[in-house]
């Protein structure tokens, strides 16, 4: 005979079995990414201890992007120091106002009626890093393309609509969407074949492409680019960031040399109560 | 219980404490160190230039340099010769007692014959004295011959800034870092220093 | 020296009740021998509430409670004050890991019937500590100003306007302006340093006076109290110093290790301790793509959204948290423990996590339909758990408890 328990047993089994399911097909249904019509943004794995390409990321950053954008929680001493450039050099070579001292703030050298540019005004990116993430910076940084409709002629897959013109064009060359004959995917994930083992191609579009010779770097010295200038701004979104993960290290051994050495005590007092 | 195990217990409670204890003078490090300056304190404390080529001879001027006066006085060539004169009254003529960044290289304490350049805090308690250059019978003595007087407490300096003796203050006026580019004075800063 | 030192010590103890005190509540009090690992996590809270408490303390001196400062303050403790990122980090890694500490905390309370005679005070007590946390909590994470603060706030601010009649002004007075200004912020600033942690530390008191006057439970049971010694002491028992102190050492050390490890490598854990958004300054005139709640008020932030009626909404979300004032009353097995429970409170339990955790996963994620099912699915569940627990703890057969631990 079957008692009310069992029933109780066998109806909430039922509802754990729709929570599974439920998980199931959250992991499934794919959000719309931060990344937009790009899909996936890039991953970009971040090397803060790699001074030269802070150095070279500051470097464009301050040369392609200081001039709209500011940077407005970081001061230019702190930046020369902990990128490892003496200040003399730093301030000769980066600092263009000579009026700026090492603990100024970097403010910007926007005027104030800049929004009227470009309809809105520039953002601060200190913490663009931050709120944005480093992946979607480094996608969206190489996801310009050519779009004649818009008013600076490029459109952006990660960000559609941006309001800023492709500065770094001249160094990427001329970015187009294009289409191409792509495999047909079987279910199994292999490339589909026709009964004369031919793999099937179709026409899929939106695919990036620079125009050849049309920018004065290569794909990859652009890339690099882009990536020292996102690890920048991830330093800049939290200077601290390195010495964090370099203290931490110590921080979490001295606790599990405590935890080992605590537990052993409790062990031995244990003894005393529990033989 | 054996002694053995005694031991073992102590020998655990030692090390556990050690550890323990240990860790205390990191975990009060950041707190410790979030009273320092900040970076926005430093910024706002860094070197002030200014020019000095304009100030008339004889001249006093006070500039902040970190929300403290700091007094520059333009010498002539007859008040730098003077300055002897004054010696018998001096506390500590050659600045032995106090810090002096500069010292013995010109009469007028500075990296300048020219310019003196000294803190305008009294070493008293902290008043600012005033700068009387007149050579004259004065108040508080008879026979003055130019120079600093704290209006608190009495105490007198002569033009660079040294302490009479007998006076509540007890050294010197300080001298700040200090350079001279031309005529650029950077206060707070000293390449050389 | 020595004789001097042992007469001003008399001197104050026949005045101030010192030895007593501290044997009562830190040394001799007499705890049960066998416990598990979900009794230490009081212990926890207790470390937690210590480092919220003096991080704050040195987070108030930089921080500036102005519209026009608050968020760029935050800057520059991270940046311009001396090792400020590491008190800031653990102030808010301290913050989650306190809500992840004091959950577990009631869970095994729940678990272990920790609130039954003559505990219910103490269980009272707890419960308006949680209270009070979830109000620090949220007063806390306004104060930085940022995108997330405000449209936070916005929202639960916006709650008090469902309130029939009074609502708007309601609405206006909490706010002391029209839109959430540095006014709110400086009002949400005070609150959140003085009041309610002066309220917190005189909970946190009297939850542990009125823990102490009945004795600490344990995961069998048993009434240790049965069973003393010619001295009066439980005979399962065993004095808190140095035997409690060194298994909570050991709690404590595993816990700080977490706690490094988050705060040092994983600060904005993942987005759910400090949400991305809220390195963005507010903005009163753009509202983020998705508002979420931090992960600790997501269980109820799902309540309310499962709600499609303001004040519906408002009423469930508040009976969540009121109904566990009334646990005490609403079990009525013999057994305290779950392991001498029945079946329908094993299953009963199992199923309020379950739909605890779903409750919290759906907080943090957007709406979709299938999710607005399983929110209100998951929220019938939850108050199932309590109001039906008077019938299942009654009527379902429990085991024999033993006689000693």
């Amino acid at each position: 005979m079957i008692s009310l328990a069992n029933y109780f047993q066998i109806f909430s089994k039922g509802i754990v079995l729709f929570i599974l399911l439920f998980y199931l097909n959250e992991i499934y249904a794919a959000e719309g990414g931060p990344c937009k019509d790009y899909g996936e943004c890039d991953k970009f794995q971040y090397s803060l201890n790699d001074i030269e390409s802070l150095q070279r990321g500051a470097s464009t950053y301050i040369n392609y992007c200081y001039g709209c954008h500011s940077l407005k929680y970081s001061r230019w001493g702190r930046v020369a120091k902990d990128l490892q450039i003496p200040e003399d050099i730093f301030f000769e070579n980066l600092v263009f106002d000579k009026s700026i001292k090492p603990g100024d703030l970097m403010v910007g050298a926007m005027p104030e009626d800049s929004a009227n540019w470009f309809g809105v005004e520039p953002p601060d990116l200190t913490l663009v890093s931050r709120y944005k993430g480093d992946d979607w910076i480094y996608s969206y940084l190489r996801a310009y393309y050519e779009d004649s409709s818009k008013q600076y002629g490029v459109n952006n897959l990660v960000y559609p609509g941006t309001a800023m013109p492709n500065v770094l064009m001249s160094l990427q060359g001329n970015q187009r969407l294009v289409c191409k004959d792509v495999p047909v995917l079987a279910r199994n994930g292999g490339e589909k074949r026709d009964d004369f083992g031919n793999t099937i191609f179709k026409e899929k579009c939106g695919f990036l492409e620079v125009q050849d010779g049309t920018g004065i770097l290569s794909r990859e010295e652009f890339d690099t680019l882009i990536y020292d200038l996102t690890n920048f701004l991830v330093y800049v979104g939290e200077p601290s960031k390195a010495t964090r993960e370099r203290i931490g290290w110590y921080v979490v051994f001295y606790f599990l040399i405590f935890t080992a050495l605590s537990s052993l005590l409790y062990r031995e007092y244990h003894k005393d109560y529990n033989k | 219980m054996q002694d053995k195990d005694k031991t073992r217990r102590k020998v655990l409670i030692g090390l556990t404490s050690a550890v323990g204890l240990s860790g205390l003078p990191f975990a009060a490090t950041p707190f410790i160190a979030a009273w320092n300056p900040s970076a926005k304190a430093k910024a706002a404390g860094a070197a002030v230039k200014l020019d000095v080529s304009k100030m008339q001879y004889g001249q006093q001027i006070q500039v902040s340099w970190r929300k403290q006066p700091v007094f520059i006085v333009r010498h002539t060539e007859e008040s730098i010769a003077s300055l002897d004169l004054a010696l018998p009254k001096l506390a500590d003529p050659n600045s032995d007692k106090i810090e002096e960044p500069y010292r013995g290289l010109n009469p007028s304490r500075s990296k300048s014959p020219e310019y003196s350049v000294f803190s305008g805090v009294c070493t008293h308690l902290g008043c600012a004295p005033k700068y009387f250059p007149e050579i004259e019978p004065k108040p508080w003595d008879a026979t003055w011959n130019g120079g600093f007087f704290c209006p608190c407490h009495g105490s007198m300096f002569d033009i660079v800034g040294r302490v009479f003796k007998g006076v509540p203050a007890p050294t010197n006026l300080i001298v700040p870092p200090h350079m001279f580019d031309g005529s650029i004075l950077t206060i707070g800063e000293d390449k050389e220093l | 020296m020595t004789e001097i030192a042992g007469k001003l010590f008399t001197w104050i103890n026949t005045r101030l009740p010192i030895v007593n005190t501290f044997e009562r509540h830190l040394s001799k009090h007499p705890v049960p021998s066998k416990v598990n690992f979900w009794y230490l996590f009081g212990a926890l809270a207790a470390v937690t509430l210590i480092i919220q408490v003096v991080t704050g303390i040195w987070l108030i001196m930089p921080y500036s409670n102005t519209e026009e400062q608050a968020f760029s303050s935050i800057e520059y403790i991270m940046r311009d004050v001396d090792y400020g990122w590491i008190i800031r980090y653990m102030h808010t890694t301290g913050a989650s890991l306190f809500f992840a500490v004091v959950y577990l905390h009631m869970f095994r309370g729940l678990l272990y019937g920790s609130y039954q005679k003559p505990k219910e005070l103490v269980w009272i007590f707890g419960c308006t500590i949680y209270l009070a946390m979830m109000a620090e909590g949220f007063l806390g994470y306004v104060l930085p100003y940022g995108q997330m603060s405000y449209w936070g706030a916005q929202v639960i601010i916006s709650l008090f306007g469902a309130i029939p009649y009074i609502g708007e002004s309601l609405e206006l007075w909490v706010r002391g302006d029209y839109y959430i200004s540095g006014i709110t912020v400086s009002r949400f600033f005070a609150l959140h340093v003085v009041a309610l942690p002066l309220v917190l530390i005189a909970l946190v008191f009297l939850h542990l006076v009125a823990l102490h006057e009945v004795g600490a439970g344990n995961p069998e049971g048993v009434d240790i109290e049965e069973h003393l010694d010619e001295d009066g002491v439980p005979l399962d028992s065993v004095p808190f110093f140095p035997y409690k102190v060194l298994n909570a050492l050991v709690a404590i050390g595993v816990f700080m290790t977490v706690f490094s490890i988050i705060m040092f490598f994983f600060p904005e854990g993942g987005g759910y301790f400090i949400e991305m958004a809220n390195f963005q300054e507010a903005n009163p005139l753009v509202t983020p793509d998705h508002i979420a709640p931090v992960w600790y008020y997501a269980p109820f932030y799902t309540m309310l959204r499962a709600i499609p009626d303001p004040l519906g909404g408002l009423i469930v979300m508040a009976s969540a948290v009121a109904i566990f004032f009334i646990v005490p009353w609403l079990d009525r097995s013999k057994v305290a423990s779950i392991r001498y429970k029945g079946i329908y409170s094993k299953i009963a339990i199992t199923m309020f996590g379950v739909s605890f955790l779903t409750l919290g996963y759906l907080g943090t994620v957007g709406v979709t339909e299938v999710r607005k099912t399983m929110s209100v699915i998951c929220t019938i569940i939850y108050f199932a758990y309590f109001l039906l627990m008077p019938i299942y703890t009654k009527y379902e057969t429990t085991q024999e408890v033993p006689e000693r631990l």
